[in-house]
């Protein structure tokens, strides 16, 4: 891997990591989390896009984590 | 709606930042702990609003000795709705605020090279080929833990989330501050060893994966 890979390689982990720590990550204060999971979606589907542009990136881009935590609460 | 940013201890002011749709911070004291938060109409997950989310917290962690990053979404309709859960979670959240304090979070991952993961190994007889399958994954879990080793000495706290084939180690550490630099020192030195390996190591985050329950596991 080149040093230009690398370094792209560092940016696309950080973007990847920062979005999965905020929205996977971090204390639970609420029974539930109310965030709406096409909303979620629509910003992996956004970084796999971004992940996929360089090379063996988007091996990586598949691993973004289940959102186990993740439940819809309808109505409120 | 009340957006939660994070729960903090001996917070210093707050710092001049907006939150989500440039609402302006707010704090609430409940008991000794400081809530961040800001009113918002929408909690929608933009990727606006999560590195708008990812900023304040990060703007907090530095004006405070002790934070707990809250999870996007996390939000409450009143005020005593709010204070209410802080109430029932106290226990949780103090012992949570000891573990971190002082510390900051590095992210890792390992990547192994194309060709290893996709080396084709041909296998005469059944036997055989479940004896590659086994050595194969003794190579990788030995591997793994060449990598993990020194970086989880230095943490108060680590954590390891799910691997696949092409990703050998994926974890979290809580590291003292002071450590800091010399943790960028193993990373770096890990991947002078391991050249064949891809390490990629973020941070330093304020510590989102030790902020809850999953954190105290270790």
């Amino acid at each position: 891997m080149s040093t230009s890979e690398r370094h792209a390689l560092q940016q696309q982990v950080t973007l990847l990591e920062l979005v999965d720590r905020v929205l996977n990550k971090g204390v639970v204060l609420s029974g539930d989390i109310t965030l709406s999971v096409a909303g979620v979606d629509l910003v992996y589907v956004g970084l796999r896009v971004l992940l996929s542009s360089v090379g063996n990136l988007e091996r990586l881009a598949n691993e973004a984590p289940p959102r186990a935590a993740l439940r819809s609460q309808a109505g409120s | 709606m009340i957006h939660v940013y994070a729960i903090a201890r001996e917070l210093e002011e707050l710092p001049p930042v907006g939150g989500l749709g440039d609402a302006p911070l707010e704090r609430r004291r409940v008991g000794g702990l400081d809530v961040v938060v800001s009113r918002t109409e929408a909690d929608e997950p933009s990727e606006e609003a999560i590195i708008r989310h990812a900023e304040v917290v990060e703007a907090l962690a530095s004006r405070s000795n002790a934070l707990l990053p809250a999870r996007f979404g996390d939000v409450f309709s009143n005020e005593r709705e709010l204070a209410g859960a802080i109430e029932r979670k106290r226990a949780e959240l103090e012992s949570a605020l000891a573990r971190v304090r002082g510390c900051v979070e590095f992210g890792l991952r390992v990547l192994l090279p194309d060709s290893d993961s996709a080396r084709p190994r041909a296998a005469r007889t059944g036997r055989e080929y479940m004896a590659l399958r086994l050595d194969e994954a003794n190579r990788r879990t030995r591997l793994a833990e060449q990598v993990d080793e020194p970086l989880a000495e230095l943490a108060r706290a680590s954590m390891r989330s799910a691997e696949s084939s092409e990703l050998l180690l994926a974890a979290s550490y809580l590291v003292p501050e002071r450590d800091a630099q010399e943790f960028r020192t193993r990373v770096e030195l890990l991947q002078s060893r391991h050249p064949d390996l891809s390490i990629v190591c973020s941070g330093p985050w304020p510590p989102y994966s030790f902020a809850g329950e999953t954190g105290s596991e270790e």
